[in-house]
């Protein structure tokens, strides 16, 4: 806000005194966190004044700082009425708005201003999910970790979903696609068995419909069925193999199953499809670690780590490099990763 | 030296035929004469100690060369107690009959009652007196108790051998850490509990709470005096000076420095190994062995444990049996006194993922010279269903085969029950591996074996400057390691004598090192036959 500071100063420096004299006081107070004293004191600026815009920039200003967003809205709306030009006050219109639950209004203050994330937000309380989803990926590109942009880019991507198969189901109720649906339902509901019978149903009309065989293999390494598992990752594989993530699984169900020569070769095919997934590193080192091959194990746990080093996965490598680096007879270093493991292991302080 | 031949004759086989249920390996059902059922008394206060219960022994207690069956109950959870006066909630002796039937021999053998104020665990079976017949100990909440068997009838002596314990105890094991030739006690303590402190766990679904939620204990190791009595020796052996949540518990010698050392199964945390020093000291060594977490570095919830050679490299390996999606872990010894993890290796991981287990048996139940798997089975929660559609509270038993040191699963066509305690052991005296399970409020599961066709050779040691039963003693026989003793598993007791299959072979060469430090080689020795061999 800084910068309409700076607007209301220089206007008041030709104000009569008593308008300097409150705008002083507002903005000391405003400064000292007394927002109900700033909203009263740019209230009498206003009243002085009329005709200054920033005057009511400085009045939507207190408000929002007040947390009184659609006291806010009629003299930012009137500071525009005075200077359109003032694009800060249409940006600031625009999240009172869409902060009083007037989303629609706010799309076009939030649009002239390029203010992405909240313009992302309004487009989906305005029901426009498409550009809603497509603004709020924006804007988390320029702060990944914003719990407001990520919470709203789930819910927009969740209801375009569900009304794309809203419209999947309603057109075309019998068709693969919809038995897949139908099994993706199931599995969120951990009914299993219906799921695998959906999935089956779904490949017994389109044999080769892509995704539905790792959905299958997903179902059955849930319940501990690697074989079939494995079965499905290999069928979903020769369909996509181009895909990282059908070789990653076939490769972890085959490791699951002890058959780690085989594991081996396919983890290496899902790492050259995808490189640095942390969950295909990590299942490599360790089929090479059970393999006897304790150089290939620390080389591919050592990556994972140049990718993360604060997660589970890293925690796991951690562990398993410090045994297969005494096994290369080098005590120091498994002493090192035993520390990082023993650190990351333990409880953080809320 | 050998002193005797025995071989009785295959009795009952077919009366089980007629049983319920038929699986490949073995016919599943109850022989006449047990009609022991296990109460727990669960209730929607979801104390935890209904879920855990109970054990089972093998054990021949009047000496007549057939195996009896001692099952362990739990009792009744009234206005904050335990209460075990009325029949139903007593421990049960049944003794074989010569016609392959059980009868129930609890009163005449001096075991009615179980003593207010205790709810059952589990129960140890040997001769800790050295006299020629298996005593009991069976652990509760509570006052364990040591039954002393004095020709066929048991009594209590509890208070003057001084083993009575305290709190809750889970699996005991006999096994002599001091080569004295006399039997030592290891006793594992589950956690800091009470009724007064137990709580619900779940949000929208009542469920036993994890064991997190209660303080860590010691074990305690009562030395035997040789006199009746015990000395706890916890705190001077090291023992208690690492707390954990002990269940399970299994000896071997790891390192092959003559002594016996411990390895305790506990539950949602790292597992113990406690090195035998030699010196009457035990040092805790899981850790640093690559035995105390998966190679995953991962903690799982230990419940049963066997300590046994599994893939006939001379070394005894260890499994643990867990909770589901956890895998049982199977860590193999590496020699020089370390472990890796093979759980998936082995094919055990691919076996166990989906299943909760808990009593456990590494034992060659084909015959074919290679340790098979067995595994009593269910969730620990008895609503697991409602939390997970793939998971279940009842399972039947895991039987998984040992083909040159991998496991495959083999169909068992059991029920599905809530099994905790196992118990393996040669019922029939036909040459082939028997089990009877131990089931959480439900009638025990006996599963005989129906035979392979191959060769086997059971050994009853009778030890001299050894302890009598030749606990700890080291036999390999064409090249196959087993060690001597009735512990292992989860709150049971197996039979005591020592078998292995043998496949085609013919002839066999027996060593035995006994725990007094004596060799004893035989050669040319016949298949298919219960040889006693008395420590030279």
């Amino acid at each position: 806000m800084s910068g309409w500071m700076a607007v209301v100063m220089l206007a008041a420096q030709a104000m009569p005194p008593d308008v300097v004299k409150h705008a002083q006081a507002g903005m000391a107070a405003q400064k000292e966190g007394r927002y109900g004293d700033a909203v009263r004191e740019f209230t009498r600026v206003a009243e002085l004044a009329p005709g200054l815009a920033a005057a009511f920039v400085n009045l939507g200003n207190a408000h929002m700082l007040n947390g009184d967003h659609a006291a806010a809205v009629a003299p930012l709306r009137r500071s525009l009425e005075l200077n359109p030009a003032l694009i800060g006050a249409a940006q600031m219109l625009g999240v009172a708005l869409l902060t009083s639950g007037h989303a629609a209004e706010a799309i076009p203050h939030l649009e002239r201003t390029g203010t992405t994330g909240p313009l992302g937000i309004a487009l989906y309380q305005a029901g426009r999910l498409p550009e809603a989803i497509a603004r709020l990926s924006a804007a988390l590109a320029a702060q990944p970790d914003d719990p407001d942009l990520l919470y709203y880019l789930g819910r927009a991507s969740g209801q375009l979903s569900k009304s794309s198969y809203d419209a999947l189901q309603a057109s075309d109720p019998g068709s693969a696609r919809a038995l897949q649906l139908d099994g993706e339902t199931h599995v969120a509901l951990r009914k299993l068995p219906e799921a695998e019978k959906a999935y089956l149903a779904a490949l017994r009309l389109r044999p080769a419909t892509p995704g539905v065989r790792l959905l299958l293999g997903e179902v059955y390494a849930t319940q501990g069925e690697w074989e079939k598992a494995a079965a499905e990752f290999k069928a979903e594989s020769r369909v996509r193999p181009g895909d990282a993530e059908s070789a990653y699984r076939l490769g972890h169900a085959l490791l699951e199953l002890g058959r780690v020569k085989e594991a081996r070769t396919e983890l290496t095919r899902a790492a050259g499809l995808a490189r640095g997934m942390p969950e295909t590193l990590y299942d490599l080192g360790k089929a090479a670690s059970l393999d006897g091959d304790a150089a290939a194990a620390v080389r591919h746990w050592e990556e994972l780590l140049g990718v993360e080093k604060q997660s589970a996965l890293a925690l796991q490598a951690y562990f398993g490099l410090a045994a297969m680096y005494r096994k290369l007879g080098q005590g120091a270093k498994a002493d090192a990763a035993l520390v990082e493991y023993r650190r990351l292991k333990a409880p953080r302080a809320p | 030296m050998m002193t005797g031949v025995r071989r009785q004759a295959t009795l009952w086989i077919p009366i089980l035929c007629a049983a319920q249920t038929v699986g490949p390996g073995f016919s599943v059902g109850l022989p006449p004469g047990i009609a022991f059922r296990h109460v727990n008394s669960a209730s929607a206060r979801k104390h935890l100690i209904e879920a855990m219960g109970g054990g089972v022994a093998l054990l021949d207690y009047n000496g007549d060369g057939r195996l009896d069956v001692f099952l362990v109950n739990s009792g009744a959870i009234d206005s904050g107690t335990f209460r075990r006066n009325e029949p139903r909630h007593w421990n049960r002796l049944y003794r074989q009959n010569r016609d392959a039937s059980f009868t129930d021999v609890t009163a005449a053998a001096g075991l009615s009652g179980a003593g207010d104020g205790n709810y059952g665990m589990g129960v140890a079976a040997a001769d800790f007196d050295n006299d020629g017949d298996p005593d009991l100990y069976v652990t509760n909440f509570g006052r364990n108790v040591l039954y002393r068997n004095d020709a066929g009838v048991f009594r209590d002596i509890t208070e003057a051998a001084g083993v009575a314990g305290g709190g809750w105890s889970a699996s005991a094991g006999f096994f002599d850490y001091d080569n004295d030739g006399r039997l030592d006690l290891l006793v594992t303590r589950y956690m800091d509990w009470s009724l007064r402190a137990s709580k619900v766990c779940g949000t929208s679904i009542p469920v036993y709470c994890p064991p997190a939620e209660f303080p860590a204990v010691a074990n305690v190791l009562y030395r035997n005096r040789g006199d009746g009595t015990f000395e706890d020796r916890s705190v001077a052996s090291g023992i208690a000076a690492v707390k954990g949540r002990g269940l399970g518990v299994a000896f071997a010698d790891y390192d092959s420095d003559g002594f016996t050392d411990i390895f305790v199964a506990n539950d949602g945390m790292e597992q113990f190994l406690f090195h035998n020093n030699g010196d009457g000291t035990f040092k805790e060594r899981a850790a640093e062995a690559g035995a105390a977490l998966t190679g995953e570095g991962k903690a799982i919830s230990g419940m049963g444990a066997a300590f046994a050679d599994f893939d006939n490299d001379g070394r005894p390996d260890v499994v643990v049996t867990s909770l589901s999606r956890q895998k049982y872990a199977l860590w193999r010894n590496a020699g020089d006194g370390l472990f890796e993890d093979a759980t998936l290796t082995s094919g055990l991981g691919a076996a166990s993922f989906i299943h909760s287990g808990w009593g456990v048996a590494l034992a060659d139940f084909d015959n074919d010279g290679w340790k098979d798997l067995l595994v009593a089975q269910g969730h620990v929660m008895d609503n697991v269903d409602q939390v997970d559609s793939s998971l279940a509270s009842r399972e039947a038993p895991l039987l998984a085969a040992n083909r040159r040191g991998r496991f495959e699963r083999r169909p068992l066509a059991a029920g599905a029950v809530a099994g905790r305690g196992l118990a393996v052991g040669d019922l029939n005296n036909d040459g082939y591996l028997d089990a009877v399970m131990g089931v959480l409020g439900g009638a025990p599961v006996v599963m005989t074996n129906k035979g392979s066709g191959s060769g086997w050779l059971t050994l009853e040691l009778r030890g001299g400057k050894s302890n009598r039963d030749g606990v700890g003693a080291r036999v390999a026989v064409n090249g196959q390691h087993q060690t001597g003793g009735a512990a292992g598993s989860y709150l049971s007791s197996n039979d005591k004598r020592i078998h292995f299959g043998v496949g085609a072979a013919k002839t066999l060469r027996v060593e035995i090192r006994w725990p007094s430090g004596a060799v004893q080689t035989m050669e040319d020795v016949r298949t298919n036959q219960i040889l006693r061999v008395e420590e030279p």
